[in-house]
């Protein structure tokens, strides 16, 4: 738990600096804020690798699924459990923020795309709560993240282990696939909670486990995109004041940075962290994702360029 | 240890401190670079506001050698400009980033000065005398009468007060998408080379209106970025070798004879992590944040946040000498995280010899480090022993628990005091090290 919060406190400050930067004197610092934005994915990933003990349902805590294999550019099939595999590169840069953002298309920021961590980028992933983990694990935590999440009815999304599991594997594809543009939602499984909340099921969907069908999964999908625009923002801001500041002092100063970066783990917590993140962008409408902030620079001077 | 030096130890004195005393820093006296030229009579800081300062060693007292010369001021100029960029609404800075001295083949000294996006060649000449006797002028420049010259005679020249003047010859510009960290001339002394975050480009220092680009990293789909380049220097003896640093840790080496452009590698330099280390932070400190060759050409050696390593360019997979130069703030990279110090970018750089290698610190402190004895000294630029020929103390820091007298313990260290650039006299036992607004000049102690 401890490595939660710090993890989450990580991420604020993350963000604050990729916030500031932009108002800083010489244009965007991309040496800078690069190094940022792979603490900022360290964190998430250790955020959402932190089990808490008594949020999962059944199962052992870090879901130890095998991640699926990964390719050099593939986001990452997937964190196991709802999370939502990354959605793969280029559709990740189709768009990847689970609130509609005038550059996700761009702005998908997949460092190490390539490298076996799954991309920060997804945003519809994070999302994603992964089971009852999510939707306990730091109540405020996952009411920033994704509101969509909770709403969906948090708790009801019961996929047990089992589902997890083969949910992981099934996400692969259907992520790859389903990569619709505008939403970051990742893969079927990791929308499971999402589209549940989205369909305005409680608890319906049995089915994460259900395949991977691709088609179902698309609805609920785009119609959770408007929610967690709204939702978030209020969250975000909430999430600002009450709960860093509660976060902060709980958790003191200095951080040895222990935590190793399981692959595994690590994969699910990138998705995760992903949301994070954005939620915990200060006065940002969620449409804007740190990583994302990262890129706008970025494609300006691409633009430019 | 009294002093870090092959042979017999060293004894640093303070020889001379420049800049302003107050504590108020103006952040336009913030010196961003310190480089000595060739024979190291000269002395070039750049600040923050655009400024190059070059100080001159007098030469009397090197008869008398009991010291060596003082350096002071031989010419102040303002080198850049604040620019604002209006396509990209982007201001950009006039802090100089780099000062890289050219060979002196004339009477006149030459210098690159280089910002985040513009590199200028400045000649620096000296005037002594000056023409005296015009037919149609008065001394003051005022044209006389045309009635009243009633005979011819030829100017001559009179000496006078020597007047030091830049020029800027060459301007090298738009030629940087992102911003240049360094610069580095070639061994040919017609080319150079200047780097920014994604790419090297080669330069002739006659040409400005074109370059070539060597390096190019930037991915098609820049959402794929995982590294940027961080420094690069030239071979000091091979003109076709060139290497690059990365924020990963890692130092390519190119060779410009295999293609044009050098994306591919001849030697990537690395080593591997040391997974007991992992934190949140490993990647910040593992970007290099300077890299450079030895004298000999047979070394290079790369400055990141903890330590400097000593690599031998016949072997790639692992440093052949590392020094930690702070490790007791390994523990406080959350909070040097949060104040943005994890970010500062030290450089380092060797003796004329390559025995002896120096970076800076906190609190104002630097390290040496003694290559054949593997003895380490920390020294602290600070005007409390700005007497001159005071020998400096060595300073210890106390990382944990009990702390001795004289140590200081880490959490008293003061952050805001760092020194990132620091040069050494390329002949003799001469250092330059800057503070954020004050440079301090450290000799060996002469007996």
């Amino acid at each position: 738990m401890e490595f939660k919060l710090e993890a989450h406190r990580i991420v604020s400050i993350s963000l604050g600096k990729i916030y500031n930067s932009r108002v800083q004197r010489g244009g965007i610092k991309l040496h800078k804020n690069l190094l940022v934005s792979l603490v900022l994915r360290s964190a998430r990933q250790v955020y959402l690798s932190d089990p808490c003990p008594g949020l999962y349902l059944a199962g052992p805590t870090g879901i130890p699924t095998v991640p699926p294999p990964q390719q050099p550019g593939e986001p990452v099939a997937g964190p196991p459990s709802g999370w939502g595999e990354p959605p793969p590169p280029s559709a990740r840069a189709a768009l990847p923020e689970p609130e509609p953002q005038p550059q996700r298309p761009s702005v998908c920021h997949t460092p190490g795309a390539g490298s076996s961590e799954p991309v920060a980028a997804v945003a519809g992933a994070g999302d994603a709560l992964r089971g009852g983990e999510a939707d306990s694990a730091a109540a405020a935590w996952g009411r920033v993240e994704r509101p969509r999440a909770v709403a969906s009815g948090g708790g009801s999304d019961t996929c047990p282990e089992g589902p997890r599991a083969v949910r992981r594997p099934c996400g692969c594809p259907p992520a790859r696939e389903e990569q619709p543009a505008e939403d970051g939602s990742p893969a079927p499984p990791a929308p499971c909670p999402r589209k549940r909340g989205a369909a305005g099921v409680g608890g319906g969907r049995a089915g994460c486990p259900a395949a991977p069908g691709s088609t179902p999964l698309k609805k609920p999908r785009r119609n959770s995109e408007e929610q967690p625009s709204t939702g978030e923002e209020d969250t975000d801001e909430e999430m600002e004041t009450g709960n860093v500041a509660n976060l902060i002092s709980i958790f003191g100063s200095s951080f040895s940075g222990l935590l190793r970066k399981s692959p595994a783990v690590g994969r699910e917590g990138e998705e995760a962290e992903e949301s994070g993140p954005e939620a915990a962008e200060p006065g940002q409408i969620c449409c804007d994702k740190p990583v994302l902030r990262d890129m706008s620079p970025w494609s300006t001077a691409i633009v430019a360029f | 240890m009294a002093g870090a030096g092959g042979g017999n130890d060293i004894q640093w004195c303070f020889s001379q401190v420049k800049g302003a005393v107050d504590d108020d820093v103006a952040e336009a006296d913030i010196i961003s670079t310190v480089e000595f030229n060739y024979s190291g009579e000269l002395l070039a800081t750049g600040d923050k506001g655009g400024r190059v300062v070059i100080f001159q060693q007098e030469q009397e007292n090197k008869i008398q050698s009991h010291s060596r010369g003082e350096y002071n001021v031989y010419s102040t100029f303002q080198s850049h400009e604040p620019e604002f960029d209006y396509l990209k609404s982007l201001e950009i800075e006039e802090k100089i980033n780099k000062i890289r001295w050219l060979p002196q083949k004339n009477a006149a000294q030459f210098l690159l000065s280089t910002n985040d996006k513009t590199i200028k060649l400045w000649k620096i000449s000296e005037r002594d005398k000056r023409p005296e006797g015009y037919n149609l002028k008065e001394e003051d420049g005022r044209y006389r009468d045309p009635t009243t010259v009633t005979t011819l005679r030829v100017p001559v020249f009179r000496p006078m007060d020597l007047m030091v003047e830049a020029s800027p010859r060459r301007i090298f510009a738009n030629a940087h998408t992102y911003h240049i960290n360094s610069i580095s001339i070639n061994s040919d002394y017609e080319t150079y080379l200047s780097a920014d975050d994604l790419r090297i480009n080669l330069w002739h220092l006659e040409i400005t209106d074109r370059s070539f680009n060597i390096v190019d990293i930037k991915p098609a789909n820049m959402e794929e970025l995982t590294e940027v380049i961080t420094a690069a220097e030239f071979h000091p003896n091979s003109c076709n070798t060139f290497v690059y640093s990365s924020s990963k840790g890692t130092i390519r080496l190119c060779d410009m004879r295999a293609a044009a452009l050098c994306d591919r590698h001849s030697k990537l330099f690395e080593e591997p992590e040391d997974p007991s280390n992992r934190s949140f932070f490993s990647e910040i400190i593992s970007s290099i944040s300077d890299v450079k060759f030895s004298h000999s050409g047979r070394y290079m050696m790369t400055r990141d946040y903890l330590s400097v390593k000593i690599w031998d360019l016949n072997m790639e997979n692992r440093p052949v000498e590392t020094y930690q130069v702070h490790e007791y703030l390994r523990s406080k990279l959350c909070s040097l995280y949060e104040n943005d110090c994890i970010f500062d970018k030290f450089e380092c750089c060797w003796n004329g010899s390559d025995s002896v290698v120096m970076t800076g610190s906190y609190n104002n402190f630097f390290r040496m480090f003694d290559r054949n004895t593997k003895r380490d000294i920390t020294l602290e630029a600070s005007r409390e022993n700005n007497k001159p020929r005071t020998v400096l103390k060595p300073r210890k820091v106390c990382a944990s628990g009990k702390r001795k007298k004289d140590e200081i313990s880490v959490d008293s260290l003061d952050f805001n005091k760092k020194i990132l650039h620091t040069a050494w006299h390329p002949k003799e036992n001469i250092i330059a090290v800057a503070t954020t607004n004050n440079l301090y000049i450290f000799q060996d102690k002469v007996n």
